[in-house]
């Protein structure tokens, strides 16, 4: 019985034809003997018989190849993409960011602020009775929210 | 030096084909390992190219200490275990309904096939993960011992208990299923 619990647990690796030389003995001498053990190895080598006849799956050769193939080379346009993309960053910000936008920048700010000094002296409401002229700075003040 | 490393040191000084080889030698026996984990078709070629995109880009970092094939196997089986653990309930209605479908076609000889195709991968799926990449590594693939506990990292007597285990709840799956075995 102890010797039917030690050789069940080495069954597995029977079958697969790990088991050490020595284990080989001890398993086949027992097996002579023993009914109940008999049989567990052939449930066992009958589910390793059924796992091993499991239908095997084929691709066509080039199958895999070809998707491969479409993936490396998309892989390297959206790299080549990015690094055009960045690089056309680079160029556009030499070329035509600088001047101009700093211009724009800078004339927007001092416009809002100098609007910003107006309004804080009196309400639209008070600005339109006033009857002064709407400037572009107080209607861009309007338009930014800058009045209440 | 065996074929494989032949293939890779081409793929490395620039041959492209070096690396087709390999892909065209290794995508069904990939494949099978996959399925016979996972069991679904579509993901399963997903898994297999997304394996063999790891192996294209990672290949000037293998540095030969296993065989190519043990290398493979372990990217694999890592991105298998990546995909189980981003789509945790991997089995879907609509995909237990398809292998019904599919069980269910074709003249009588073929649907006892199907059948027991059916069973077995059920079964099979009944098995916990690690104890089943174990024995899909064993009895699908037909990797060693020592090949398989290179693969996933563990020593020996670990990848001869995982498959034990394997093999009993194999058994009691089928069991279940068959209420005999056939
Ligand atoms: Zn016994």
């Amino acid at each position: 019985m102890k010797e039917c619990i030690k050789v069940s647990k080495l069954l597995s690796r029977y079958l697969d034809k790990e088991a050490s030389c020595a284990d080989n003995l001890l398993i086949e001498a027992h097996l002579d003997k023993c009914l109940s053990c008999k049989k567990e190895l052939l449930e066992l080598s009958r589910i390793k018989e059924l796992v091993l006849g499991k239908e095997r799956k084929t691709l066509p050769q080039d199958y895999l190849v070809c998707r491969l193939r479409q993936n490396i080379a998309d892989e390297r346009c959206i790299i080549k993409q990015g690094l055009s993309w960045l690089s056309g960053i680079g160029d556009f910000s030499r070329k035509i960011i600088p001047v101009p936008v700093a211009v724009i920048v800078i004339s927007l700010v001092f416009m809002i602020l100098t609007s910003k000094q107006q309004l804080t002296e009196y309400s639209l409401e008070e600005h339109v009775l006033s009857g002064a002229q709407t400037t572009t700075e107080t209607a861009l003040g309007v338009m930014l929210g800058v009045l209440n | 030096m065996n074929e494989d490393s032949f293939y890779v040191r081409q793929f490395l000084t620039g041959e492209k084909d070096g690396f087709e080889i390999l892909v065209k030698k290794y995508q069904d026996r990939v494949l099978n390992i996959v399925y016979s984990i996972i069991r679904q078709d579509r993901e399963s070629e997903d898994i297999m190219q997304e394996a063999f995109l790891k192996v294209y880009r990672n290949l000037r970092y293998f540095k030969e200490r296993s065989k190519f094939s043990t290398w493979l196997y372990r990217i694999v089986v890592n991105t298998v275990y990546d995909f189980l653990r981003k789509r945790r309930n991997f089995i879907s209605n609509e995909d237990i309904l398809e292998m019904r479908a599919a069980t269910c076609e074709g003249p009588r000889d073929t649907l006892l096939t199907r059948e027991k195709e059916a069973m077995i991968q059920e079964a099979l799926l009944g098995i916990p993960l690690k104890f089943r990449a174990a024995l899909v590594l064993k009895d699908i693939e037909g990797l060693s011992y020592i090949e398989i506990s290179e693969v996933l990292r563990c020593s020996i007597g670990t990848v001869e208990s995982r498959i034990f285990r394997a093999r009993q709840f194999l058994k009691e799956g089928l069991l279940k299923l068959t209420g005999e075995l056939r």
